[in-house]
């Protein structure tokens, strides 16, 4: 069974890059062929992604939504001498993730079409970009999540680079200093966890849950392992991350001192700027509007619909569960900056003159939600163990990932659409626009409302999902929140006003504003088709992602009840049990009827 | 001790070759021709061999555990060294001479540091 | 039929068939027939089936199963209770009013915590669906010869090009019927919404529909404006609306009006109206539990066990700094906070300065949603909420009202474009409604709430007759035209009278009569047990004058009296039957709707939908002796009299100013102006508000935003590429050290080797006979070395 998850997962990962490799041998002149085989394998990609999707049992090759431990897990081991492991999985938590990098890919790539210099190597770039995406979202392994991280990079910087606007290597550069900043805080991090981290701490059940001991084997064997690991004789040390979140957790190895501050103190708050830097949030935003003014249409879509993502699940599955601790003292600083980055965006956002700019700043306002979600730790609600506002809000967050990751492209895009038309992204010269392309001025309005956060659009779920759970946790961050509702809607109305709206348009080239072509138009309209599905059946999504969210959630909640005193005083009329997270039940609504009225 | 009263031994043979050396030497010295040069050298060869016949001959130097054959064949291997060398040094002497003509050696001093 | 089953399918439908409608035409409309004008009947006939599923729903479902109440009359009240105070009076038993609750669809369910699309059918509801889908209908034919030229090519005489010519474009007939249907889906959702969540969510579609419609001549830079101001001022009071629904969700654990059984388990778990006044208190108003354990959440933190009764000792701790206190501010600011929503989409004041703008839209647009129903929306949310507003709350918005009120009505008298005045109508009417509802008097406000649809509407629609008429929305241009369009001219001449509320005391009237009478007697009973509050009450009395005033001014302006504008007047003519048919219908209904028969009418159905519980036995806790007496209280002699004869004569007083000005012209009114120069000014100038707003909050939000674009721009950017920069001057200086230092370090050794070799290098002659010399020399010097010195080496052998 691990060997045919092994082939699934490896496929997802490694097949784009061995398109890549397919692609060297390519003709230099062949350059339509490149792209379309390029196409080809992305949308290859997506199928095995949407295969993974499918109804099933979770035997095969499905992905089962009932189940909210990591799945479809395997383990081969990679470098022995400092175990590290060939090890990937798969939970609600990643895989709306990866069917939406694939999604998202296979679009960016038809909208590569116009790209004519140097195809073959943009191809190669584009497909090495994916593998890496794909490898951070499934690694399992904290060194395979690093390796990972920094593959995606290179590609990024070249794609930028040089396939640019007239400032790329400023933007791109800049872009790589700040990423690779992140990269190198998270590197220490990561092994200041490796060196603290002792395996033998943990029980034979928690060996078995972060697959440290595979569930599959016999129980002899199961045995024989265990009593391996607790026979050796110093510390084993590990990358496996589930591991770690189980020592995290369960145990006190991140506990000792330095430099006033706890390891995982540190730890955490290296990777949070790591993982804020890709967010980004203010203050450490500014490579994103270089970047996306300068990169071409595709990759801006790319860079904000999935590697913007990146950092947010970065939070969500390291961050939060390895350092729990930290996470419980810093929380107000994490929802402190989402809220700062939504306010700060949206206001930068309404003063830009730049189109792509401006998309830009909205993505730093938006994601600044998932921010503030993600960090609500409300564990205690209604005065019992009841984190459902932290469940709200961070399932909040993980949605609007998901409708951040299909507006945002979108917006991208059809601002592309008219770069490539009229050359120019000054939003006081269009107008007007509706009357000469009215299918794109559709299209444009409907998505960009989705960015808005109409309600029937995907934009809204996430937001009010995260604003109602702020309530709980801070009034004041909660009016805050609610407060960007009128700058978003004012900088996204005065944008459409000044391009889509009013009589003529008002810049140069008004004569090559031909009405979209059948390719675009196959780009845009999915993206708009699945912001409305999603906008009126979000279960779409909190199908799959609710039960791992969920299970996070509960596990970062009844660690707080057993290491906060004062707060699990609070919650002393919580069922019992629920201290155990690992040995209950995966149901979300373990702690559910909280309300009865006298 | 008077050479010239001595019976004739390996020390006569040893001047012959040492005069037969130092005037091949001076030869090479002193002459600006070419093939004087090479005639010198064939002198300083020669003297060499006669010492090494000397020095191998049984009848010389009876009662030594010497060398055996050794001298004789050393040299004939001289002879044919210093034949094979005369073949190559006129060959280049020819050369030089088509590209300088002259076979004056102190015009050949291309190889200067 | 049972009710219970087949209500939510009748609606559920109702409500859908304008959004299928709304998909066809977006999918197909321009395809459809020529210009699309099919759109407009696939539009019509699906608001039309709504229309007929609704009112189906009401007379064959709901009467028959639900008996009304006996009308409240002023006879039936006066013997209930005989001119006693507000206190004293003996109440009936609480009675449980009819509504179906429950869920269609969730959104998303996170333990407890639920958001869901479901539905709350009362028979406000009820009867909401049956006027919006009428009114929708009407306006539906109506559109049909308003819109027809957009079935053409379009000259927008309103855009003039750089080059001088008019804007010609094509017509966009079914994207009006598009939007059109896409708003009465979003309306119906609103109306039957069964929870705040849902109702925010069509709170927002109406609000974007409206910002479709305001902004349908897009080629228009006043109209486009005019749709961002009406959209982004609107997301002002949603805001207050996120904030107070923030509150609800947190503390009260649902988003539900009634009980909803959402789990399953048979029981239902109490809405927000069940725990604000819990049936086992008879519905009187009381700090609900979770107000209560989130207030005292730092005792429950030391240990306090949030038992029943402790939670209890808790509410009553209402001194300074109490818990019970602290408990009923959160509760006054959800309030307010879904209050503020409200001011919002109803264009009170501060946030009135929308709805005017907004007449940049189609005449219809205006008809429907600027006054009939979207703008409405905002008193019908106040009303669904009435039960859970404290009487602090209910006093802000009775003084929003009231404040509303008097500027919209004080502006509209001199407004000289028409629709202008009817938008600053609507808001002073629908300040009117908030007023009614904050003193207390539901059924009044939402009475007024359905009379006014009617009759504003067909006001709106008679102006568009005009307009389509005349091609001018100034007043100053038209006069006489009765002569030309008769049908309009005295259908709105009912619409004016409506609004004015004429009718013979205690006899009969039209619509407005009975419910302003029905306001201005709760205004006075309000002020009876609130002496320090009865500016309320007159205000409300002077702006029914007013009222009266500027309609008539409107009406006399445009209909009566000689032509200003010959040429306009000439080519003036009647609308087309398919417009003025809806405004005779309209007139009808604009007369009847105040009156009950056989026990039936659009009263008693209010009465059936009152909330449970009695406004007087809560009193001001902050504000210690307010209280809303009961609305029956209102039809006390001494109150309904004396509010007839206040209605009539006030509406009679502003009649005879506007026939002394414009009917018979006795005085100049422009004289009167130039007597009254700064107030004429100040009142031409709209108060200035919209001058302030920008001074005060749109420059300032800019320069905020410019500032922080520079902050991101110099600052972060600045000390990152300082950063850079740096490191830059950091690596030229290793770049010295390394050239001049570790360099010429090496290089001097390099050079001493060089020179050595160079120093050996004249060794290499490349004289043969030379290195011949060398040889002998060498062999000789080794010769003589190893004979004399090196002997002992050899020696041994």
């Amino acid at each position: 069974m691990q060997s045919s998850y092994a082939t699934l997962l490896s496929l997802i990962v490694f097949l784009p890059a061995a398109g890549g490799l397919a692609l060297a041998f390519f003709p230099r002149e062949k350059t339509d062929a490149m792209k379309m085989f390029t196409l080809l394998v992305t949308a290859a990609v997506f199928l095995l992604s949407v295969v993974m999707a499918l109804p099933g049992d979770g035997g095969g090759w499905q992905f089962d939504a009932a189940v909210s431990e990591m799945q479809k897990v395997f383990s081969i081991s990679w470098i022995p001498s400092f175990n590290i492991y060939y090890f990937m999985g798969v939970d609600g938590i990643s895989f709306p993730l990866v069917v939406l990098t694939t999604f998202i890919t296979m679009l960016s790539m038809a909208a590569s079409w116009t790209i004519d210099k140097h195809v073959k190597a943009y191809c190669i770039l584009f497909l090495v970009l994916e593998t890496g995406v794909l490898g951070v979202f499934l690694a399992l392994d904290f060194f395979l999540f690093y390796v990972f991280w920094e593959v995606m990079l290179l590609p990024m910087y070249f794609l930028i680079g040089v396939w640019g606007g007239p400032r790329r290597e400023y933007a791109a550069i800049k872009f790589f200093l700040y990423t690779l900043l992140g990269g190198v805080l998270m590197l220490i991090a990561i092994l200041i966890l490796y060196f603290a981290s002792d395996l033998t701490l943990l029980s034979k059940d928690q060996l078995i849950a972060a697959h440290v001991v595979s569930p599959a084997l016999a129980a002899e064997e199961q045995d024989a392992q265990v009593a391996e690991i607790k026979n050796s004789a110093g510390a084993v040390h590990t990358f496996n991350i589930l591991a770690l979140q189980q020592l995290g957790q369960h145990t006190d190895a991140f506990d000792g001192i330095i430099l006033g501050k706890s390891l995982q103190w540190w730890a955490f708050l290296l990777l949070l700027i790591g993982f804020v830097i890709k967010v980004p949030s203010v203050p450490l935003h500014t490579w994103l509007p270089d970047a996306h003014v300068e990169a071409p249409t595709p990759i801006s879509m790319i860079l904000a619909g999935i590697l913007l993502k990146l950092g947010g699940y970065g939070i969500i599955r390291i961050c939060y569960p390895i350092c729990p601790h930290a996470g419980y003292d810093l929380a107000y600083f994490v929802c402190a900056l989402g809220a700062v980055s939504m306010v700060y965006g949206a206001l930068a956002a309404l003063a830009q003159k730049d189109f792509k700019r401006l998309v830009a700043y909205s993505s730093v306002s938006h994601m600044g939600y998932v921010v503030l979600g993600i960090g609500v730790w409300t564990a205690v609600a209604d005065y019992q163990f009841n984190p459902d506002a932290w469940k709200l809000g961070m399932n909040g967050a993980m949605f609007q990932m998901i409708a951040h990751g299909l507006s945002s492209p979108g917006m991208f895009f059809l601002v592309g659409v008219i770069y490539d038309r009229v050359h120019h992204r000054n939003l006081d010269q269009f107008g007007g626009l509706f009357a000469k392309m009215p299918v794109y001025s559709g299209l444009a309005i409907g998505i960009f409302f989705a960015g808005l956060g109409l309600p029937g659009l995907c934009g809204f779920i996430g937001e009010v999902f995260v604003t109602l759970s702020v309530w709980k946790y801070s009034y004041g961050l909660a009016v805050v929140a609610a407060s960007v509702v009128i700058l978003t809607a004012a900088y996204i109305l005065w944008t459409l006003q000044r391009v889509y709206l009013g009589p003529e348009y008002k810049g140069p080239h008004g004569d090559h504003l031909t009405p979209m072509t059948t390719r675009e138009l196959a780009i845009a309209a999915p993206i708009l088709a699945f912001a409305i599905i999603l906008g009126v059946y979000p279960q779409a999504v909190f199908h799959y992602m609710t039960p791992s969210v969920n299970r996070t959630v509960d596990e970062l909640a009844a660690w707080t009840e057993r290491e906060e005193p004062a707060v699990a005083k609070t919650a002393r009329s919580a069922p019992a049990g629920a201290a155990d997270a690992l040995a209950q039940d995966n149901s979300p609504e373990h702690a559910g009827d909280k309300r009865q009225l006298p | 001790m008077n050479l010239l009263t001595q019976p004739v031994g390996v020390s006569h043979y040893l001047i012959v070759g040492a005069i037969l050396f130092v005037t091949g030497a001076v030869c090479m010295a002193t002459k600006r021709n070419a093939l004087g040069v090479l005639m010198g050298i064939e002198l300083v060869l020669n003297g060499a061999n006669v010492n090494f016949v000397a020095f191998g001959s049984d009848y010389l130097r009876p009662g030594v555990i010497g060398l055996g054959l050794d001298g004789q064949l050393i040299a004939l291997f001289v002879i044919v060294l210093a034949a094979a060398e005369a073949a190559v040094a006129l060959a280049i002497t020819l050369n030089f001479y088509n590209n300088h003509s002259t076979v004056d050696v102190d015009r050949a001093d291309e190889l200067k540091g | 039929m049972d009710p219970v089953s087949t209500l939510p399918t009748l609606f559920g439908l109702a409500w859908l068939l304008p959004l299928v409608s709304f998909a066809l035409i977006v999918l197909f409309g321009p395809r459809m027939g020529k210009a699309g004008i099919k759109a407009g009947y696939v539009a019509t006939g699906a608001i039309l089936a709504s229309f007929v599923l609704s009112a189906f729903a009401l007379f064959f479902v709901w009467l028959p199963n639900y008996d009304l109440p006996a009308e409240a009359h002023p006879a039936t009240a006066e013997s209930s209770a005989g001119g006693a105070h507000a206190g004293e009076v003996e109440h009936a038993a609480p009675r449980e009013k009819p509504a179906i609750t429950g869920d269609w669809y969730t959104l998303g369910q996170f333990g407890s915590l639920r958001i869901t699309i479901g539905y709350y059918i009362d028979s406000l509801t009820v009867l909401m669906f049956v006027m919006v889908t009428f009114i929708s209908t009407c306006i539906h034919f109506y559109s049909f010869g308003y819109m027809h030229e957009e079935l053409e090519e379009v000259t927008d005489h309103e855009v003039t090009l750089p080059g001088g010519d008019h804007l010609r474009r094509r017509g966009r007939f079914h994207r009006f019927f598009q939007y059109l249907s896409l708003f009465c889906f979003s309306m119906l959702g609103l109306v039957i919404a069964g929870n705040v969540a849902m109702m925010f969510v069509f709170w927002e579609l109406v609000g974007i529909c409206s910002y479709f419609l305001i902004g349908f001549y897009i080629e228009r830079r006043s109209a486009c404006l005019a749709a961002n101001k009406a959209f982004i001022v609107n997301r002002v009071g949603d805001f207050g609306m996120i904030v107070g629904m923030m509150i609800i969700f947190a503390t009260l654990g649902t988003f539900a009006f009634g009980d909803v059984d959402a789990d399953g388990d048979g029981t239902p778990e109490p809405g927000i109206f069940s725990q604000v006044r819990t049936p086992a208190n008879h519905h009187a108003l009381v700090v609900p539990d979770g107000m209560v354990k989130a207030a005292a959440v730092d005792k429950i933190a030391k240990g306090a066990e949030p038992t029943p009764e402790n939670i209890q000792a808790w509410r009553e701790q209402m001194e300074p700094g109490g818990i019970g206190r602290y408990a009923y501010w959160l509760w006054i600011v959800a309030g307010l906070g879904i209050f503020c929503g409200c001011v919002g989409k109803s264009a009170q004041f501060p946030l009135h300065v929308w709805l005017p703008d907004a007449m940049e839209g189609p005449t219809p647009v205006s008809a429907l949603v600027h006054s009939a129903t979207m703008v409405a929306a905002g008193v019908y949310l106040v009303g669904r909420f009435f039960p859970f507003f404290t009487p602090e709350v209910l006093v802000v918005i009775a003084i929003i009202g009231c404040i509303t009120l008097f500027i919209a009505a004080t502006i509209a008298i001199t407004a000289t474009d028409i629709k202008r005045v009817l938008a600053y109508s609507t808001v002073s009417q629908l300040g009117y409604m908030m007023l009614a509802l904050g003193v207390g008097g539901w059924s009044a406000g939402m009475f007024h709430l359905i009379t006014h649809a009617f009759f504003k509407s067909l006001l709106f629609m008679c102006s568009g007759s005009v307009i389509h008429a005349v091609h001018t929305n100034d007043m100053t241009k038209m006069g006489g035209l009765r002569h030309k369009m008769p049908w309009t001219a005295y259908t709105m001449l009912v619409g004016c009278l409506a609004i004015m509320g004429a009718g013979v005391p205690f006899a009969i009237g039209l619509s407005g009569h009975y419910s302003k009478d029905a306001i201005l007697a709760q205004a006075l009973s309000f002020k009876d047990a609130n002496p320090r509050l009865g500016f309320l009450f007159y205000v409300a009395a002077g702006g029914a004058a007013i009222t009266a005033f500027y309609m008539f001014r409107l009406w006399f302006m445009t209909f009566a009296g000689e032509p200003r504008d010959h040429h306009r007047y000439e080519h003036a003519h009647e609308s087309p039957k398919v417009m003025y048919y809806p405004l005779v219908i309209l007139a009808v209904m604009a007369i009847v709707t105040g009156w009950s028969i056989f026990g039936f009418g659009v009263q008693p159905l209010l009465e059936q939908a009152r909330p449970a519980g009695i406004l007087a036995e809560a009193q001001g806790v902050l504000w210690t002796g307010l209280v809303h007496p009961d609305e029956h209280l209102s039809h006390l002699e001494e109150f309904h009299v004396s509010s007839t004869w206040v209605a009539t004569m006030t509406g009679l007083v502003g009649l005879f100013l506007a026939v002394v000005f414009y009917g018979v012209r006795m005085l100049d009114p422009a004289e009167v102006c130039n007597q009254f120069k700064p107030i004429y000014n100040f009142l031409m100038g709209k108060w200035y508000f919209d001058e302030l707003y920008n001074i005060v909050f749109v420059q300032p939000l800019l320069f905020v935003a410019r500032r922080v674009a520079e902050f991101d721009r110099q600052v972060i950017d600045g000390i990152i590429d300082g950063m850079a920069l740096v490191t830059m001057i950091v690596a030229y200086v290793e770049d010295f050290i390394d050239r001049y230092f570790v360099d010429g370090f090496v290089n001097v050794f390099a050079d001493w080797t060089y020179g050595i070799a160079v120093w050996f290098r004249g060794a290499e002659t490349g004289r043969v006979r030379q290195y011949v010399m060398f040889i002998v020399v060498g062999t000789v010097v080794m010769f003589l070395l190893i004979t004399f010195y090196l002997n002992y080496t050899f020696a041994g052998s």
